[in-house]
């Protein structure tokens, strides 16, 4: 079984990594890291909040299109142009693709965010008395996983819209799913509909601002209790909500005609 | 022989939303293919022919009838493993090498090293592209190294049953010929292949048995050789005598060809008859002796498929059958 989904991710990955696209959103965000010693130098006294606070944000945001630009098209794209014929016509199961193309976008993110996460790891290797700070590590570990939900997210959508309507959606959801506190205001609210509807986006959307936790890793004196505990709850909710996403995936796009 | 391929009254229907109609793709379509047979599908553009190919593979799915591939129920994935489809365009992964390409289909089928290498090898050499080819980015391949892969591809599991949409249309002669030999070939090796294609010359020469389909439904099917029967003579005559009442006692023993304009047949010294009895063919050599005049050429004429084709996809478009 697994044999066939590593073919397809390790094909996927080959695939994903010729976009230029997604070259150019890496380079960008290798080049804001790389800048921030340069902001540092215009305010010295905050030089290391500053080139923490811009690795952490250039990984997010160059992340989230590298996940966005790559995910959107990995399903649609075998469909137009018809590369998917020559694979379903083998023993493939639909889920095996569908796991497939996922794990291909997953280990492609991987690869991007592991090369910014390397990049801005070094230069506060350099910056701060050559010492890798672990809390740093844990804030590109935590980018990594909402991407990961935000993959396994894009690829769901991609099983019934096209990408146009992905992306907005995607990208759309990533929005409403960064505004938890907002969304948890609505819930305790006195209009009925403002507190359904509240309650709806709080619990169904994924909860991506459980996963910015930079002004906390950033400035111990917003400590979150328990951080260890916090972090592994993050990671197993990426994990729970991604595998949900994926099997809704899967049982749409069984039932797809391609 | 036992039967590859057998459906049943199978039917897709689709719902077009802006015109608020229903598009028949295939209707009730009946058919059986035996095992070991080179089967000719045969069909206009959008007769239906690669919708059905697609429900039989898993693809999309039928509105209505059933058909089993192998004994198993279409779409089934433990078939799958004996069979091959080569798409009408063939789209691949272009930033793969030919070897690369082949090495990642062989994988889907669970096909592992040293095996995968040697098949890949094989199948290659099978459907002759160049060795230099096969390191090189599909990308760079011509139309007929792409069929060339694409027949590799379809051969990678050394599968029972084929389907095979338009594998040699748009080639230069060269390697229409070579594919269409390779395709040939695997009636040989005991396979059975389903084969759609416009390329009614080599479905004849390939094919055993034929299907005719048009709008989805099933015109006609039967074995080549059957549908192709009656064999004529075409007879040339000519003479300044075929206008002095000649020409009434020749259409009495046989058609003549080319009536559409009766005058100019009337004003004509050449005429051409068709006839497909040996009695009459004699009749009119002796009518035509006798009067002096010449007989230009006898020469028997061979219905073709594509006659056979033409006219019955005429006949259907004209409300006949």
């Amino acid at each position: 079984m697994f044999s066939v989904t590593f073919a397809i991710a390790r094909q996927t990955v080959r695939e994903a990594l010729r976009r230029r696209v997604m070259w150019v959103f890496l380079i960008i965000g290798v080049f804001i890291i790389s800048l921030g010693p340069v902001f540092g130098f215009l305010s010295p006294r905050d030089s290391q909040t500053v080139l923490r606070s811009l690795g952490l944000a250039a990984i997010l945001l160059a992340g989230l299109f590298i996940t966005i630009v790559t995910c959107i098209y990995l399903i649609p794209v075998e469909i137009e142009r018809r590369t998917i014929y020559t694979v379903l016509s083998k023993p493939v199961q639909r889920f095996e693709f569908v796991l497939g193309k996922f794990l291909g976008g997953f280990v492609t993110v991987f690869i991007n965010i592991f090369a910014m996460g390397v990049v801005f790891l070094a230069m506060l290797y350099f910056q701060e008395g050559h010492k890798i700070p672990g809390e740093m590590v844990q804030g590109v570990m935590l980018t990594f996983f909402q991407m990961m939900m935000l993959a396994a997210l894009t690829i769901f959508f991609s099983t019934f819209a096209t990408p146009v309507i992905n992306f907005f959606l995607s990208f759309g959801i990533f929005l409403i799913g960064n505004l938890g506190s907002v969304t948890d205001t609505l819930t305790t609210s006195h209009n009925t509909v403002a507190r359904g509807v509240g309650t709806a986006l709080h619990y169904l959307l994924p909860n991506f601002g459980n996963f910015n936790i930079q002004n906390q890793l950033i400035h111990p004196s917003e400590d979150i209790i328990n951080m260890s505990a916090y972090i592994r709850m993050n990671i197993i909710y990426a994990l729970v909500y991604s595998a949900v996403l994926l099997a809704l995936a899967i049982i749409i796009f069984d039932r797809r005609e391609v | 022989m036992a039967t590859a391929i057998s459906i049943q009254g199978l039917s897709k229907k689709y719902i077009d939303v802006w015109q608020k109609q229903e598009v028949v793709a295939v209707n009730n379509l009946t058919l059986d293919v035996q095992e070991g047979e080179i089967f000719g599908f045969l069909g206009r553009n959008g007769a239906g022919k690669t919708t059905t190919i697609k429900m039989l593979l898993g693809l999309i799915f039928p509105t209505a009838g059933d058909a089993s591939i192998l004994g198993r129920p279409m779409g089934d994935n433990t078939v799958k493993s004996q069979l091959a489809y080569l798409p009408e365009e063939t789209y691949f992964y272009d930033s793969m090498t030919g070897w690369d390409l082949l090495d990642f289909y062989a994988r889907l089928f669970r096909i592992r090293e040293p095996e995968r290498g040697r098949r890949i090898q094989t199948c290659l050499e099978k459907v002759r592209l160049q060795p230099e080819a096969w390191r090189r980015s599909v990308r760079g391949y011509s139309k007929g190294m792409r069929q060339r892969i694409g027949i590799a591809q379809a051969l990678i599991n050394d599968p029972k049953l084929l389907f095979l949409d338009e594998p040699t249309s748009g080639l230069d002669p060269i390697a229409h010929a070579e594919l269409r030999d390779i395709v040939a070939s695997l009636k040989d090796e005991g396979k059975t292949v389903f084969l759609s294609s416009h390329q009614l010359a080599d479905v004849e020469l390939i094919c055993s048995r034929v299907a005719i389909i048009h709008k989805g439904k099933l015109l006609k099917t039967g074995m080549i050789k059957e549908l192709v029967h009656g064999e004529s003579t075409e007879i040339v005559v000519r003479g300044k005598e075929l206008q002095n009442g000649m020409l009434d006692k020749l259409r009495s023993l046989a058609p003549i060809l080319d009536q559409a304009d009766r005058d100019e047949v009337a004003e004509s010294d050449t005429v051409r008859l068709s006839s497909d009895s040996d009695e009459k063919i004699s009749a009119i050599i002796d009518l035509v002796r006798g009067a002096h005049a010449q007989v230009v050429s006898v020469v028997p004429h061979r219905r073709t498929l594509e006659e056979v084709f033409v006219d019955t996809v005429r006949q259907e478009e004209s409300g006949g059958i």
